[in-house]
Protein backbone atom coordinates (compact mmCIF):
# COMPACT_ATOMS: atom_id res chain seq x y z
CA UNK A 1 0.00 0.00 0.00
CA UNK A 2 2.76 2.22 1.06
CA UNK A 3 4.75 1.26 -1.82
CA UNK A 4 2.33 2.17 -4.38
CA UNK A 5 2.07 5.67 -2.73
CA UNK A 6 5.88 5.84 -3.02
CA UNK A 7 5.79 4.92 -6.72
CA UNK A 8 3.19 7.24 -7.34
CA UNK A 9 4.87 9.69 -6.13
CA UNK A 10 8.32 9.18 -8.15
CA UNK A 11 6.47 8.82 -11.04
CA UNK A 12 4.94 12.63 -10.91
CA UNK A 13 8.28 13.83 -9.23
CA UNK A 14 9.74 13.03 -12.81
CA UNK A 15 7.51 14.17 -14.78
CA UNK A 16 8.99 16.78 -17.25
CA UNK A 17 8.02 20.24 -18.00
CA UNK A 18 5.73 21.01 -14.78
CA UNK A 19 7.98 24.17 -14.28
CA UNK A 20 7.85 27.31 -15.50
CA UNK A 21 11.43 27.53 -17.88
CA UNK A 22 13.88 30.30 -17.15
CA UNK A 23 15.48 31.89 -19.88
CA UNK A 24 18.85 32.10 -20.83
CA UNK A 25 18.44 35.47 -20.85
CA UNK A 26 16.99 35.71 -17.29
CA UNK A 27 20.45 32.86 -15.90
CA UNK A 28 22.78 35.83 -17.60
CA UNK A 29 21.03 38.34 -15.31
CA UNK A 30 21.05 36.21 -12.56
CA UNK A 31 24.96 35.69 -12.69
CA UNK A 32 25.28 39.47 -12.07
CA UNK A 33 23.20 39.50 -8.67
CA UNK A 34 24.76 39.41 -5.64
CA UNK A 35 24.54 36.56 -3.80
CA UNK A 36 22.29 36.98 0.10
CA UNK A 37 23.92 33.94 1.45
CA UNK A 38 24.78 33.14 5.03
CA UNK A 39 28.25 32.96 4.30
CA UNK A 40 28.23 36.09 2.55
CA UNK A 41 26.69 37.39 5.71
CA UNK A 42 29.15 36.17 8.09
CA UNK A 43 32.33 37.26 6.04
CA UNK A 44 30.57 41.09 6.21
CA UNK A 45 29.85 41.24 9.83
CA UNK A 46 33.40 39.40 10.24
CA UNK A 47 35.87 41.94 8.28
CA UNK A 48 33.67 44.59 10.74
CA UNK A 49 34.01 42.90 13.22
CA UNK A 50 37.52 42.57 12.81
CA UNK A 51 37.95 46.74 12.07
CA UNK A 52 35.76 47.40 14.96
CA UNK A 53 38.23 45.28 17.54
CA UNK A 54 41.38 46.39 16.20
CA UNK A 55 40.34 50.06 16.52
CA UNK A 56 39.01 49.35 19.61
CA UNK A 57 42.45 48.44 21.22
CA UNK A 58 43.50 52.71 20.73
CA UNK A 59 40.33 53.23 22.55
CA UNK A 60 41.26 51.48 25.55
CA UNK A 61 44.37 51.06 26.24
CA UNK A 62 47.31 51.74 28.90
CA UNK A 63 49.54 53.81 27.07
CA UNK A 64 48.63 57.13 27.97
CA UNK A 65 48.41 56.11 32.16
CA UNK A 66 52.24 55.09 31.10
CA UNK A 67 52.88 58.25 29.38
CA UNK A 68 51.00 60.38 31.78
CA UNK A 69 52.97 59.02 35.11
CA UNK A 70 55.96 58.98 32.90
CA UNK A 71 57.18 55.40 34.00
CA UNK A 72 60.89 55.06 31.63
CA UNK A 73 61.42 51.24 32.65
CA UNK A 74 57.88 50.17 31.81
CA UNK A 75 58.00 51.66 27.93
CA UNK A 76 59.75 48.79 27.24
CA UNK A 77 57.06 46.51 28.39
CA UNK A 78 54.49 48.29 26.53
CA UNK A 79 56.10 48.49 23.24
CA UNK A 80 56.77 44.75 23.50
CA UNK A 81 53.41 43.95 24.73
CA UNK A 82 52.20 45.55 21.69
CA UNK A 83 54.06 43.81 19.27
CA UNK A 84 52.78 41.03 20.59
CA UNK A 85 49.30 42.03 20.52
CA UNK A 86 49.54 43.15 16.64
CA UNK A 87 50.94 40.00 15.74
CA UNK A 88 48.52 38.03 17.33
CA UNK A 89 45.60 40.32 15.25
CA UNK A 90 47.72 39.55 12.27
CA UNK A 91 47.60 35.56 12.80
CA UNK A 92 43.68 36.14 13.77
CA UNK A 93 43.75 37.75 10.14
CA UNK A 94 44.92 35.42 8.31
CA UNK A 95 43.43 32.45 10.39
CA UNK A 96 40.21 34.29 9.11
CA UNK A 97 41.43 34.33 5.47
CA UNK A 98 42.07 30.91 5.31
CA UNK A 99 38.89 29.00 7.09
CA UNK A 100 36.74 31.45 5.36
CA UNK A 101 38.60 30.45 1.84
CA UNK A 102 37.92 26.67 2.60
CA UNK A 103 33.90 26.64 2.30
CA UNK A 104 33.75 25.42 -0.61
CA UNK A 105 29.76 24.77 -1.69
CA UNK A 106 31.02 21.48 -3.54
CA UNK A 107 31.72 19.64 -0.75
CA UNK A 108 29.64 17.42 1.59
CA UNK A 109 26.70 19.33 3.39
CA UNK A 110 28.63 18.24 6.81
CA UNK A 111 32.08 19.31 5.73
CA UNK A 112 30.28 22.60 3.88
CA UNK A 113 28.59 23.12 7.98
CA UNK A 114 31.92 22.04 9.66
CA UNK A 115 33.89 24.61 7.45
CA UNK A 116 31.13 27.51 8.21
CA UNK A 117 30.98 27.40 12.04
CA UNK A 118 35.27 26.65 11.97
CA UNK A 119 35.49 30.29 10.40
CA UNK A 120 33.15 31.65 12.60
CA UNK A 121 34.51 30.15 15.57
CA UNK A 122 37.86 32.31 14.41
CA UNK A 123 36.15 35.40 14.57
CA UNK A 124 34.36 34.37 17.86
CA UNK A 125 37.57 33.56 19.32
CA UNK A 126 39.28 36.92 17.96
CA UNK A 127 36.61 38.67 20.20
CA UNK A 128 37.80 37.01 23.63
CA UNK A 129 40.71 37.59 22.99
CA UNK A 130 40.51 41.79 22.64
CA UNK A 131 37.92 41.48 25.32
CA UNK A 132 40.74 39.95 27.35
CA UNK A 133 43.32 42.11 26.36
CA UNK A 134 41.28 45.18 27.43
CA UNK A 135 39.85 43.86 30.61
CA UNK A 136 43.80 43.72 31.19
CA UNK A 137 44.42 47.29 30.00
CA UNK A 138 41.73 48.53 31.75
CA UNK A 139 42.71 46.81 35.24
CA UNK A 140 46.30 48.09 34.58
CA UNK A 141 45.04 51.61 33.95
CA UNK A 142 43.42 51.61 36.87
CA UNK A 143 45.84 50.37 39.11
CA UNK A 144 48.35 52.67 38.08
CA UNK A 145 46.06 55.39 38.82
CA UNK A 146 45.32 54.03 41.84
CA UNK A 147 49.04 53.96 42.69
CA UNK A 148 50.62 57.43 40.82
CA UNK A 149 47.76 59.76 40.77
CA UNK A 150 48.20 61.89 43.85
CA UNK A 151 44.18 62.89 44.14
CA UNK A 152 43.18 59.55 43.95
CA UNK A 153 45.08 58.10 45.92
CA UNK A 154 44.65 60.70 48.73
CA UNK A 155 40.45 59.88 48.35
CA UNK A 156 41.42 55.65 48.38
CA UNK A 157 43.09 56.30 51.69
CA UNK A 158 39.54 55.79 52.79
CA UNK A 159 38.93 52.38 52.15
CA UNK A 160 35.06 52.08 51.94
CA UNK A 161 35.52 54.45 48.91
CA UNK A 162 38.23 52.11 47.30
CA UNK A 163 36.34 49.04 47.22
CA UNK A 164 33.31 51.16 46.25
CA UNK A 165 35.54 52.54 43.39
CA UNK A 166 36.48 49.14 42.45
CA UNK A 167 33.18 47.35 42.58
CA UNK A 168 31.65 50.07 40.36
CA UNK A 169 34.32 49.47 37.60
CA UNK A 170 33.53 45.36 37.89
CA UNK A 171 29.65 46.70 37.10
CA UNK A 172 30.06 48.85 34.51
CA UNK A 173 32.66 46.12 33.19
CA UNK A 174 30.10 43.13 32.96
CA UNK A 175 27.51 45.31 31.75
CA UNK A 176 29.34 45.94 29.10
CA UNK A 177 30.22 42.74 28.67
CA UNK A 178 26.71 41.29 28.90
CA UNK A 179 25.51 44.21 26.49
CA UNK A 180 27.81 42.52 23.72
CA UNK A 181 27.03 38.87 25.00
CA UNK A 182 23.45 40.11 24.32
CA UNK A 183 24.02 41.64 20.94
CA UNK A 184 25.79 38.29 19.81
CA UNK A 185 23.03 36.11 20.81
CA UNK A 186 20.69 38.11 18.89
CA UNK A 187 22.87 39.00 15.19
CA UNK A 188 24.56 35.59 14.61
CA UNK A 189 21.19 33.71 16.79
CA UNK A 190 19.38 34.67 13.65
CA UNK A 191 22.01 34.03 11.18
CA UNK A 192 23.34 30.82 11.90
CA UNK A 193 19.88 29.50 14.29
CA UNK A 194 18.93 27.37 10.56
CA UNK A 195 22.25 25.98 10.29
CA UNK A 196 22.43 24.53 13.58
CA UNK A 197 19.63 23.08 13.74
CA UNK A 198 20.16 21.29 10.25
CA UNK A 199 24.01 20.25 11.70
CA UNK A 200 22.73 18.88 15.28
CA UNK A 201 20.52 16.95 12.59
CA UNK A 202 22.92 15.58 10.58
CA UNK A 203 25.14 14.69 13.56
CA UNK A 204 21.91 12.46 15.31
CA UNK A 205 22.30 10.34 12.04
CA UNK A 206 26.01 9.56 11.85
CA UNK A 207 26.58 8.88 15.38
CA UNK B 1 43.92 39.97 -22.36
CA UNK B 2 41.49 39.56 -25.80
CA UNK B 3 42.57 35.33 -25.32
CA UNK B 4 41.00 35.60 -21.18
CA UNK B 5 38.02 37.87 -22.80
CA UNK B 6 37.04 35.51 -25.12
CA UNK B 7 37.95 32.16 -22.40
CA UNK B 8 35.45 33.97 -19.66
CA UNK B 9 32.83 34.75 -22.19
CA UNK B 10 32.57 31.25 -23.60
CA UNK B 11 32.95 30.14 -19.90
CA UNK B 12 29.62 31.93 -19.21
CA UNK B 13 28.14 30.52 -22.51
CA UNK B 14 28.54 26.88 -21.76
CA UNK B 15 27.60 27.46 -18.02
CA UNK B 16 24.26 29.42 -18.77
CA UNK B 17 23.68 26.71 -21.81
CA UNK B 18 24.15 23.36 -19.37
CA UNK B 19 22.18 25.38 -16.57
CA UNK B 20 19.03 25.91 -18.76
CA UNK B 21 19.06 22.33 -20.03
CA UNK B 22 19.60 20.96 -16.59
CA UNK B 23 17.25 23.71 -14.43
CA UNK B 24 14.55 21.09 -13.78
CA UNK B 25 16.75 19.23 -11.40
CA UNK B 26 17.10 22.67 -9.36
CA UNK B 27 13.35 23.67 -9.60
CA UNK B 28 12.49 20.06 -8.19
CA UNK B 29 14.62 21.78 -5.25
CA UNK B 30 13.62 25.01 -5.21
CA UNK B 31 9.66 23.05 -5.24
CA UNK B 32 10.61 21.41 -1.67
CA UNK B 33 12.64 23.69 0.46
CA UNK B 34 9.90 26.56 -0.04
CA UNK B 35 6.52 26.64 -0.03
CA UNK B 36 5.63 30.14 -2.25
CA UNK B 37 6.59 31.14 -5.83
CA UNK B 38 8.69 34.52 -4.70
CA UNK B 39 10.62 32.09 -2.39
CA UNK B 40 11.08 29.59 -5.48
CA UNK B 41 12.73 32.19 -7.59
CA UNK B 42 14.48 33.59 -4.84
CA UNK B 43 16.29 30.39 -3.93
CA UNK B 44 16.36 29.32 -8.23
CA UNK B 45 18.61 32.48 -7.76
CA UNK B 46 20.70 31.46 -5.52
CA UNK B 47 21.47 28.45 -6.06
CA UNK B 48 22.27 29.97 -9.54
CA UNK B 49 24.61 32.68 -8.50
CA UNK B 50 26.61 29.55 -6.10
CA UNK B 51 26.84 27.14 -9.42
CA UNK B 52 28.27 30.08 -11.10
CA UNK B 53 30.87 30.47 -8.45
CA UNK B 54 31.85 26.82 -8.15
CA UNK B 55 31.78 26.16 -11.93
CA UNK B 56 35.36 27.34 -12.99
CA UNK B 57 36.14 24.14 -10.67
CA UNK B 58 34.05 22.22 -12.02
CA UNK B 59 35.75 19.55 -14.18
CA UNK B 60 33.27 17.34 -15.73
CA UNK B 61 34.35 14.20 -14.11
CA UNK B 62 30.69 13.71 -12.93
CA UNK B 63 27.48 14.73 -14.64
CA UNK B 64 26.51 18.48 -14.56
CA UNK B 65 22.99 17.56 -13.58
CA UNK B 66 24.67 15.66 -10.51
CA UNK B 67 27.34 18.20 -9.39
CA UNK B 68 24.57 20.84 -9.39
CA UNK B 69 21.60 18.75 -7.33
CA UNK B 70 24.91 19.05 -4.85
CA UNK B 71 25.64 22.61 -4.93
CA UNK B 72 21.62 23.20 -4.76
CA UNK B 73 21.17 21.35 -2.00
CA UNK B 74 23.82 22.64 0.12
CA UNK B 75 22.82 25.93 -1.15
CA UNK B 76 19.15 24.76 0.19
CA UNK B 77 19.67 23.10 3.49
CA UNK B 78 22.88 25.77 4.28
CA UNK B 79 23.48 28.89 2.70
CA UNK B 80 20.06 30.32 1.78
CA UNK B 81 18.69 32.96 4.15
CA UNK B 82 14.61 33.45 3.79
CA UNK B 83 14.18 36.92 2.81
CA UNK B 84 12.57 37.83 5.78
CA UNK B 85 10.28 40.87 3.16
CA UNK B 86 8.71 37.99 1.81
CA UNK B 87 4.77 37.78 2.87
CA UNK B 88 4.61 34.06 4.62
CA UNK B 89 1.57 32.12 2.59
CA UNK B 90 0.25 29.97 5.11
CA UNK B 91 -0.47 26.92 2.98
CA UNK B 92 1.36 24.55 0.29
CA UNK B 93 -2.11 24.94 -1.32
CA UNK B 94 -1.54 28.14 -4.10
CA UNK B 95 1.96 27.00 -5.93
CA UNK B 96 3.48 23.97 -4.97
CA UNK B 97 2.31 21.08 -6.21
CA UNK B 98 2.57 21.96 -9.95
CA UNK B 99 0.63 18.90 -10.69
CA UNK B 100 -0.13 18.94 -14.55
CA UNK B 101 -4.13 18.75 -14.75
CA UNK B 102 -4.06 15.88 -17.93
CA UNK B 103 -3.73 12.50 -17.04
CA UNK B 104 -4.83 12.17 -13.24
CA UNK B 105 -7.76 10.65 -11.57
CA UNK B 106 -9.11 12.58 -9.35
CA UNK B 107 -8.13 9.23 -6.18
CA UNK B 108 -4.43 9.73 -7.31
CA UNK B 109 -4.15 13.39 -7.58
CA UNK B 110 -6.02 12.85 -3.75
CA UNK B 111 -3.01 10.93 -2.87
CA UNK B 112 -0.39 12.60 -4.44
CA UNK B 113 -1.43 15.87 -2.65
CA UNK B 114 -1.39 14.05 0.52
CA UNK B 115 2.30 12.55 0.15
CA UNK B 116 3.41 15.91 -0.99
CA UNK B 117 1.80 17.26 2.30
CA UNK B 118 3.82 14.95 4.20
CA UNK B 119 6.98 15.27 2.49
CA UNK B 120 6.49 19.02 3.50
CA UNK B 121 6.46 17.90 7.45
CA UNK B 122 10.31 16.70 6.98
CA UNK B 123 13.48 18.52 8.02
CA UNK B 124 15.58 19.95 5.53
CA UNK B 125 18.13 16.86 5.85
CA UNK B 126 15.02 14.51 5.73
CA UNK B 127 14.08 16.29 2.49
CA UNK B 128 17.80 15.93 0.87
CA UNK B 129 17.28 11.92 1.39
CA UNK B 130 13.66 11.77 0.07
CA UNK B 131 15.03 14.33 -2.94
CA UNK B 132 17.73 12.08 -3.67
CA UNK B 133 15.59 8.87 -3.37
CA UNK B 134 13.35 10.28 -5.58
CA UNK B 135 16.33 10.86 -8.26
CA UNK B 136 17.31 7.39 -8.25
CA UNK B 137 20.54 8.31 -6.47
CA UNK B 138 22.21 5.04 -5.03
CA UNK B 139 23.50 4.95 -1.25
CA UNK B 140 27.34 5.94 -1.72
CA UNK B 141 26.35 9.14 -3.58
CA UNK B 142 23.73 9.86 -1.01
CA UNK B 143 26.22 9.19 1.56
CA UNK B 144 28.90 11.33 -0.03
CA UNK B 145 26.46 14.39 -1.07
CA UNK B 146 25.47 14.76 2.91
CA UNK B 147 28.92 13.97 4.55
CA UNK B 148 27.48 10.57 6.25
CA UNK B 149 28.51 7.05 6.03
CA UNK B 150 26.73 4.46 3.65
CA UNK B 151 25.00 2.57 6.29
CA UNK B 152 23.78 5.89 8.48
CA UNK B 153 22.21 6.77 5.07
CA UNK B 154 20.46 3.28 4.92
CA UNK B 155 18.90 3.56 8.32
CA UNK B 156 17.83 7.37 8.24
CA UNK B 157 16.03 6.51 4.37
CA UNK B 158 14.31 3.55 6.04
CA UNK B 159 13.41 5.60 9.29
CA UNK B 160 12.26 8.76 6.67
CA UNK B 161 9.64 6.02 4.86
CA UNK B 162 8.29 5.14 8.01
CA UNK B 163 8.00 8.47 9.12
CA UNK B 164 6.42 9.54 5.93
CA UNK B 165 3.56 6.14 6.38
CA UNK B 166 2.82 7.16 10.10
CA UNK B 167 1.85 10.57 8.73
CA UNK B 168 -0.22 9.26 5.98
CA UNK B 169 -2.00 6.48 7.98
CA UNK B 170 -1.84 8.11 11.66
Amino acid sequence: MFMEELDLLKKDWNKANVFEQVSEAEIYKMLHKKSSSTVRWILIISILELLLWSGSSFLFNADDAFKKFDIANLSWYVMASNIVHYAIVIVFIILFYVNYRKISVVTSTKNLMKSILKTRKTVQYYIWYNLVVIALSFVLGIVLVFMLDPTISKLTENANFKYGFIIGFALIAALIIGIFWMLYKVIYGRLLKKLYQNYEELKKIDF
Amino acid sequence: MTTYIFMSISLEQSFVQQLKDNQNIIHKICRLYTNDGDAHKDLFQEVTIQLWNAYPKFRGDSKFSTWAYRVALNTAITLYRKSTRRIKTAEYEKHSFYIAQDDYNSDEEEQLKLMYKAVYQLNDIEKALVFMYLEDANYTEIAETLGISEVNARVKMNRIKGKLKKILNP
